[in-house]
């Protein structure tokens, strides 16, 4: 059975904790005062990053929210897998991401130091692949 | 490594442990495969294996995994299994006995002028592959399917190298190998042509390497870096693959050039050779370090071949395919092909 993404995000939180703590902190500190909602096919989780904490829930207040991502598991797979660009993504609707302009800018950065931690971290790529 | 000359197919597989073997956290199998079909198309393929479900030793060279397998036993691998979409089922016997990184290199010293060159690269290459031994000749027969098409394999043109032991990517500046597929029973081919040159030093601008030819009848020639000339024309535009997928996330314009034509030139007495390569398809495979973040490029290639020699008294000129590999840091040298 695929891993449900808030237990996903909770595992990875932990891998980085361990593995990756300088990472992590440089993380926290770029994406300080972002409320992110990720929802990934029908599921949802919140990802709130105040006070050098990161948080995960599954809602949040409508307003609080400055960040919205929404994808279906077959895009990513696509996406990490070299089948799909990010903007063929996005010219076919798969993945629609709202929110300020700086704000976004803000989350690629995180997301490319995500994505290259993720190429070197054999736990990280293991666990992505257990939300498949 | 092969080429089937009748189903016109090309494959690259490559079964490997990368960062550290004894820690989960900072190592792990990976299996990949960069086929090219007879119409141009690539395909390729990769499959990360956690440590924990692979079985690997480095006194065998066995590579299990429930996905994917090779096993060697009786003189002949088995590889059997699939790369994400890519369906492996092939027998390769062994059809000549492997030479070693020390073999080979004993023998060009001892039948060579010594120069530094030839010493540099010798101890850099020493001190960073541990176990590296090839095996220049291999029978591959089988089936293998990708994206809904089957190809049948059946040919004695194999080629594998193999490192046993523990690979420094740390201080490696890249280099330039690769093997021509010869059939020594079709009129007119070589044994074996192969080449290798090879970058090291602080800033990667010290190399030396050259070009090994064995004619059928066991003539064998070497012609070092100081009597062969290389010049790279064009660009090549044709197919091009990128792995892993997460490449063309990170990096959407990455491109390294890849020449349309590298040529090989080198007289030595008698003996002469031209080798004009023209890249038919291209696997550019970014490798990320495990501990810091360098990172290096591989870029695999199926080339044609033209081979212009005469060596020995024996004289060539045939279309060969090639197998040629070109390896840098990615960025880190100021190199007008990177």
């Amino acid at each position: 059975m695929a891993l449900r993404l808030r237990k996903f995000l909770d595992e990875l939180l932990d891998v980085l904790k361990e593995d990756y703590p300088k990472q992590l902190s440089r993380l926290i500190q770029d994406a300080n005062g972002l409320t992110y909602l990720q929802v990934l096919d029908k599921e949802r989780a919140v990802i709130t990053v105040r006070n050098r904490r990161i948080t995960i829930t599954g809602r949040a207040k409508k307003k609080e929210i400055n960040v919205r991502v929404y994808i279906s598991k077959s895009c990513l797979f696509d996406v990490l897998e070299g089948k799909l660009t990010l903007a063929e993504a996005f010219e076919t609707g798969e993945l629609k991401v709202f929110g300020s302009p700086q704000t976004l800018l803000r989350c690629y950065a995180i997301w490319e130091r995500v994505i290259s931690l993720a190429r070197t971290s054999p736990r990280f790529y293991f666990l992505t692949y257990e939300l498949r | 490594m092969f080429f089937d000359r009748k189903s016109r197919v090309f494959g690259l597989l490559n079964f490997a442990v990368h960062g550290n073997p004894y820690d989960a956290r900072r190592g792990y199998g990976a299996a990949l495969a960069f086929l090219v079909g007879p119409g141009g198309e690539i395909h390729t393929a990769l499959k990360l294996i956690p440590l924990g479900k692979l079985t690997i030793s480095p006194y065998n060279p066995d590579f299990i995994a429930d996905e994917v397998a090779v096993s060697y036993l009786g003189d002949s691998f088995t590889i059997k299994g699939k790369i994400d979409d890519v369906s492996l089922d092939l027998k390769v016997p062994v059809i000549l006995p492997p030479v070693t990184m020390n073999q080979i290199g004993l023998d060009i010293l001892s039948k060579n002028q010594i120069n530094r060159g030839m010493l540099g690269a010798a101890t850099e290459m020493a001190r960073v592959w541990d176990k590296w031994v090839e095996l220049p000749r291999l029978s591959v027969v089988g089936k293998i399917r990708a994206q809904g098409k089957e190809y049948l394999v059946d040919t004695t043109t194999g080629y594998q190298d193999h490192e046993g032991g523990r690979f420094d990517w740390g201080t490696v500046a890249g280099w330039d190998t690769g093997v021509l597929l010869c059939d020594p029973t079709s009129a007119g081919e070589p044994e074996r042509v192969s080449f290798l040159f090879y970058r090291y030093g602080p800033s990667g601008a010290s190399s030396y390497g050259g070009i090994i030819v064995k004619t059928a009848s066991g003539v064998e020639r070497f012609f070092g870096s100081e009597k062969v000339t290389v010049t790279k024309s064009g660009e090549f535009s044709g197919e091009r693959a990128y792995l892993p997928g997460v490449t063309r996330l990170l990096y959407p314009d990455y491109r390294p050039r890849v020449p349309a034509t590298i040529v090989f030139s080198a007289v030595d007495s008698s003996d002469s050779l031209e080798i004009t390569f023209t890249p038919r398809a291209v696997c550019t495979i970014v490798v990320a370090g495990v501990s810091d973040e360098a990172e290096t490029t591989f870029n695999e290639m199926c080339c044609d071949a033209e081979l212009k020699a005469t060596i020995g008294g024996m004289t060539y000129n045939k279309l060969i395919p090639c197998w040629f590999e070109s390896v840098r840091p990615r960025g880190r040298f100021d190199d007008p092909w990177l």
